[in-house]
């Protein structure tokens, strides 16, 4: 079978928002039912907290002139890599649909391309934000942001803009899924992408205490302005102006999600 | 096995004709742009409404491209086909929905319930709640496992799998049914419950059901028609009954002992052919084709080389034989030579062995293994190595009483052929189907990409002599 690569008939056609969400709900409920992956990606963003929270304690942080405790700087940069670790991951779960012979099914049905896409990238989104959520709830009972009324609805605030930049993010992972056939390359991915975008983002040191070439590799990095607007919500203070940190997020998931979408629609099977 | 042949046969001849056309297929072709690979070559045919059609042929024959292109997954190069009356290329959204389609690979995913894979298929078809509902607990009941809806998938059989992957390609009432090879790699008993299946389907709801498959058996236990392909191309299509009935007469099977002389079979089987009644002889070997290879002194998988390609490769060979240093500068830029040479007649050994002798320089160069076996011939140590398998002639004749024992005169007539066994019988469709394709069914389809690398090599031998 592995010769007989084509590329596949594509329904041309609306969006159906009804198998839009069934495939999304595919994707929560796998999320939820995989108790080992909710339970690891948890404890390894509590050991992060751990240690560099604990670190930073002799260090002060102020951004904009205004002091911030360590805690709660790492905890809001944690919150913003549980969006980083889950969207891309989520978005390789292409490449297992695709070895176990589920893609095939849902080729073959009369959906459109476009239709399956936003339904993968929705579900692995609100996948992403389930976590995020599952991060921030923790955080705030754990008492890193001290106890404070407003945080409720700082929290419910940063749903939407957590959407916003999980997009950009699951965009990345549709598009290497796309192109892989194999779990092998899973390591490089994490070595070479993940964490290069994860400790270069500011989540867990701040942005003005690093050399200078450091903060212009910094403001390459999309992610960089994925955790600056977390902090903004949660902290109520950021390195960079909040229309900036939109801006950028938005053009890093519109372009992305087109990436992904010409990468998904040119997608083949083996 | 034969009694379950019988019931169904009975009530196949039972059923209302059938004239309504289904699916009409015109010189459909696909071409696979990488590798260059015609897997479909051409075919026309139609399928009756009602009818299990079965697509029969070795791995590689074209089957699954045939009804990919069908199921409207893959493009055609060339050609067209309607299904249900929709044309494949311009209404492909139709197409797909009028059709339920069961891949060779599992394609459930192991990690939803029984239930809510089928129902993921149902809201992807568009199917509203009620209706929904109401199929998915229908189609689950139709394969039995009504009680086993609230599993996860990847806890289920491999039997298990399949009747869900068949009642999920049933939940939007298709017309048709594609199932591609859909008892491959189950043990019998399940094999025989989803036959069961497929022929209920076929009954009480006037399914019609285009199968493939490379199980004799399975085509004959099921199918109305059968159409066997090979290369990309029809080679037969007919009632299974009709196409046995094509090899009337009788099949003589003949297993050879103790074949020191590969090389005399050919001769053999041109006499046998001389006989009165008699109307093919093919060689294969009990177990293994190696026996057929060799005495045609190429590696397994040539033999649907065509004739001139043979005849210049031939030529070629007797040309290296004759020069030590051609030998030797073939041998380094054909890196298959060593295999060719111990797949030779022990005939062609002893002349590559002369032509070596007082060239012991030269002989440094050979191969390992092949020097060791000159070396050895050389010196008169050598021993063909004792093969396993035997030589076995089928021999398809009018009369298999009358002609068995001019038939065995003639074999005890040639020197150094010993008779082990000798069977008769009635053509059965595997005869119909080696009678076809003059072979046994391949396991593997990557022996053509093989055969093209080979042939590749050989062009190059012959470009830089």
């Amino acid at each position: 079978m592995s010769r007989k690569v084509s590329s596949y008939v594509k329904i041309e056609g609306r969006m159906r928002w009804e198998a839009i969400w069934v495939l999304s709900k595919r994707e929560l409920l796998a999320f939820v039912r995989n108790k080992t992956r909710i339970i690891s990606s948890i404890a390894q963003a509590l050991l992060f907290l751990f240690v560099f929270s604990g670190g930073f304690f002799s260090i002060d942080i102020s951004i904009d002139g205004v002091d911030v405790s360590p805690m709660a700087f790492v905890a809001s940069g944690i919150i913003a890599m549980a969006i980083l670790f889950s969207g891309v991951f989520g978005g390789l779960g292409i490449i297992r649909d695709r070895m176990f012979g589920f893609m095939r099914e849902l080729l073959v049905a009369p959906i459109s391309r476009r239709t399956l896409m936003t339904g993968k990238t929705l579900g692995v989104a609100l996948q992403s934000l389930l976590q995020c959520l599952i991060m921030a709830v923790i955080s705030v009972a754990m008492g890193f942001f001290g106890y404070d009324p407003s945080l409720i609805w700082r929290i419910i605030l940063l749903m939407p803009i957590a959407l916003l930049f999980s997009l950009g993010v699951v965009g990345i992972g549709l598009t290497i899924s796309t192109r892989l056939t194999d779990f092998q390359s899973f390591g490089l991915i994490q070595t070479f992408l993940i964490m290069p975008m994860f400790w270069l983002s500011g989540a867990l040191f701040a942005f003005n205490s690093v050399p200078e070439i450091m903060q212009i590799i910094m403001m390459f990095n999309p992610i960089s302005y994925g955790v600056d607007i977390f902090r903004y919500v949660i902290l109520g203070v950021s390195f960079f102006p909040l229309w900036v940190n939109l801006l950028v997020l938005s053009a890093f998931a519109a372009i992305l999600i087109l990436i992904g979408a010409n990468s998904f629609s040119n997608m083949q099977i083996s | 096995m034969r009694d379950y042949q019988y019931n169904y046969r009975n009530k196949r001849e039972n059923k209302t004709k059938m004239t309504e056309n289904i699916v009409e297929v015109k010189n459909l072709t696909k071409i696979y742009d990488e590798g260059d690979v015609l897997a479909v070559d051409d075919i026309s045919l139609t399928l009756k409404k009602g009818e299990i059609f079965a697509l029969l042929g070795p791995n590689g024959a074209g089957k699954t491209t045939t009804i990919s292109m069908l199921a409207t997954l893959l493009k055609p190069t060339k050609g067209t086909a309607t299904v249900n009356s929709y044309n494949i290329d311009e209404d492909p959204d139709k197409v797909r929905k009028s059709i339920g389609v069961v891949f060779q690979e599992p394609s459930l995913d192991g990690d939803m319930k029984a239930e809510e894979n089928l129902e993921l298929h149902a809201i992807l078809y568009g199917m509203s709640k009620s209706e929904r509902r109401e199929k998915i607990k229908e189609v689950l009941k139709l394969v039995n496992l009504d009680d086993k809806a609230e599993m996860y998938t990847k806890n289920y059989s491999g039997g298990m799998k399949r009747r869900l992957e068949i009642a999920r390609g049933l939940i939007h009432n298709p017309q048709m049914l594609f199932l591609d090879e859909p008892t491959l790699g189950l043990d019998p008993q399940t094999r025989r419950k989803i036959w069961e299946k497929i022929k209920q389907l076929n009954e009480e709801l006037k399914m019609t059901i285009l199968i493939t498959t490379h199980y004799m058996e399975e085509a004959d236990v099921l199918a109305d028609r059968i159409c066997i392909m090979d290369h990309g191309k029809i080679i037969a299509l007919d009632t299974s009954e009709n196409l046995k009935h094509q090899l009337s007469g009788d099949i003589i099977e003949i297993e050879l002992e103790n074949v020191h002389n590969l090389s005399m079979i050919p001769q053999l089987i041109s006499q046998l052919k001389e006989i009165k009644g008699i109307k093919d002889v093919k060689i294969g070997a009990k177990g293994d084709q190696g026996v057929a290879d060799m005495t045609m002194n190429l590696p397994a998988g040539m033999k649907n080389m065509n004739p001139q390609m043979m005849q210049m490769i031939q030529q070629q060979m007797k040309e290296i034989m004759t020069d030590a240093k051609k030998f030797v500068r073939a041998t380094k830029k054909f890196p298959m030579a060593s295999n060719f040479f111990s797949r030779a007649p022990l005939e062609a050994k002893e002349r590559v062995a002369n032509l070596f002798k007082g060239n012991k320089d030269l002989l440094e160069e050979l191969p390992k293994n092949m020097k060791e076996t000159i070396l050895k011939i050389q010196s008169g140590e050598y021993e063909e190595k004792q093969k396993n398998e035997n030589p076995l002639l089928t021999i398809s004749c009018e009369n298999g009483a009358k002609q068995i024992t001019e038939i065995i005169q003639k074999i005890s007539n040639s020197d150094n052929l010993n008779i082990k066994s000798v069977q008769m019988h009635n053509p059965t469709l595997e005869d119909v189907f080696l009678f076809y394709t003059g072979r046994e069914i391949r396991e593997e389809s990557s022996n053509n990409t093989e055969d093209v690398k080979k042939l590749i090599q050989m062009r190059q031998l012959r470009q830089n002599k």
